[in-house]
């Protein structure tokens, strides 16, 4: 009886841990991935933002920022060669064709191309992936070839990546991005009824903030590290080092005018703003003996006054 | 940079390549090419933020000649070569002579 009784107080004992830990488990349990780019896209729809924000909107809609996995076509066909070059190639990486590629696969370049992947279904991958080949295939009509540039562009890093899912980086300091918020300059009432709070995200106007994809050098949290972007090392260890001050949106943001229209050397006025391009000659004759040799000494000084080297890479 | 005669024959011809060379997979001596297989740099030669980058070129006149022209370009090649989608950052053009007889 005793006995009984004992294993009867460990059962209740034991029920409130377990109660704890089933609630707890739902109440951490994930959101429902997407399972087609379509609802990747819905997921994170920013088009309501374009109601009250609709200059910047249309900054953004003309940056690489809106169509990050074609990027100028160039991105999309790296992400094919990235899949025939390289993952197929590799022993282990569990891709023996396109077909094969996963969430997992692709997050080397969707890691800053489109960081939201993570929040999908392979189906979503496989979906992406099938469209670069299409995109990149000569023999593909042109509207073939169209509708692909679609669906690639479909999803990308839009006002919800970096004013809510990126905005937050030191989550235990800051704690974590929730969905029903938008995080920018101040704290108060938002219009948006999807998203009716608004915060203070302390890094909205520093560095870090485009450091998380404008890149350090290898990810090492990735399976197989990658590196494509190396600015954000450049600005650390090589400007800010130096005593540089200003931060990307200085530049790249306000100094530029270009807004959220965030832009690089393609645009004139950054390329005219990024370097300074001196030539001077100075032709003139020496004398060797007897002999006059005339020779011309062409001088180039050449001064990046970005923040960071150029290129990229 | 090119330079050419006042007959607008080339004379003179040389490229600068300024990049940071990435080492394929983080291992030996070889440059990687995609972003899926660097991890790491071996070598770089891109433009230092704010620390000017001086280059010389002593071009002589062929056997005579008075003048030339220099056209010197600063272009950026996306997939590194000019036949895919360059374009010219800056170019400066300077025609310049030496002095014909003298002491």
């Amino acid at each position: 009886m005793k006995f009984l009784r004992s294993i009867a107080v460990a059962a209740l004992l034991a029920l409130p841990l377990l109660t704890g830990t089933l609630w707890q488990d739902a109440g951490a349990a994930e959101p429902k991935k997407a399972a087609s780019v379509d609802e990747l896209a819905k997921k994170y729809d920013s088009s309501s933002c374009k109601a009250c924000h609709e200059d910047i909107y249309k900054e953004w809609e003309k940056s690489l920022h809106a169509r990050p996995m074609f990027g100028t076509g160039r991105t999309a066909a790296t992400i094919k060669t990235t899949v025939t070059n390289g993952l197929t190639t590799w022993k282990y990486s569990g891709v023996k064709k396109p077909e094969d590629v996963t969430v997992k696969h692709l997050m080397i370049c969707a890691k800053c191309h489109l960081p939201q992947l993570s929040e999908a279904t392979d189906d979503v991958a496989k979906e992406i992936v099938k469209n670069v080949f299409i995109y990149t295939d000569p023999k593909a009509s042109d509207d073939a070839r169209e509708k692909a540039i679609d669906v690639i562009s479909k999803a990308n890093i839009n006002c919800l990546v970096c004013h809510q899912r990126n905005a937050i980086i030191h989550k235990w300091v800051d704690g974590t991005p929730q969905k029903n918020e938008v995080y920018g300059s101040k704290n108060g009432e938002h219009a948006d009824p999807a998203h009716p709070v608004m915060k203070k995200s302390p890094v909205m106007g520093e560095s870090i903030l485009c450091g998380q994809c404008h890149g350090l050098g290898p990810n090492f949290e990735l399976e197989h590290p990658t590196q494509c972007a190396t600015l954000y090392a450049s600005y650390l260890f090589a400007y800010r080092a130096d005593g540089g001050q200003e931060t990307c949106q200085e530049c790249h943001i306000k100094k530029s005018k270009l807004g959220h229209n965030m832009q690089s050397y393609r645009d004139p006025g950054m390329a005219k703003a990024a370097v300074d391009f001196k030539v001077d000659m100075l032709p003139h004759q020496w004398r060797d003996g007897a002999k006059m040799v005339p020779v011309n000494v062409v001088k180039v000084q050449i001064l990046n006054k970005a923040g960071h080297a150029i290129p990229d890479g | 940079m090119t330079a050419k005669d006042n007959k607008g024959k080339e004379i003179f011809k040389q490229s600068k390549i300024y990049m940071p060379i990435p080492q394929q997979l983080g291992r030996g001596d070889k440059m990687g090419r995609g972003p899926y297989e660097k991890s790491g740099i071996i070598r770089d030669t891109s433009l230092p933020p704010g620390r000017p980058v001086h280059e010389n070129f002593d071009i002589s006149f062929p056997s005579g000649e008075y003048e030339m022209t220099v056209d010197v370009e600063l272009v950026y090649l996306p997939f590194g070569a000019r036949d895919s989608d360059p374009f010219t950052w800056q170019k400066v053009t300077k025609k310049v002579s030496i002095e014909k007889g003298g002491v």
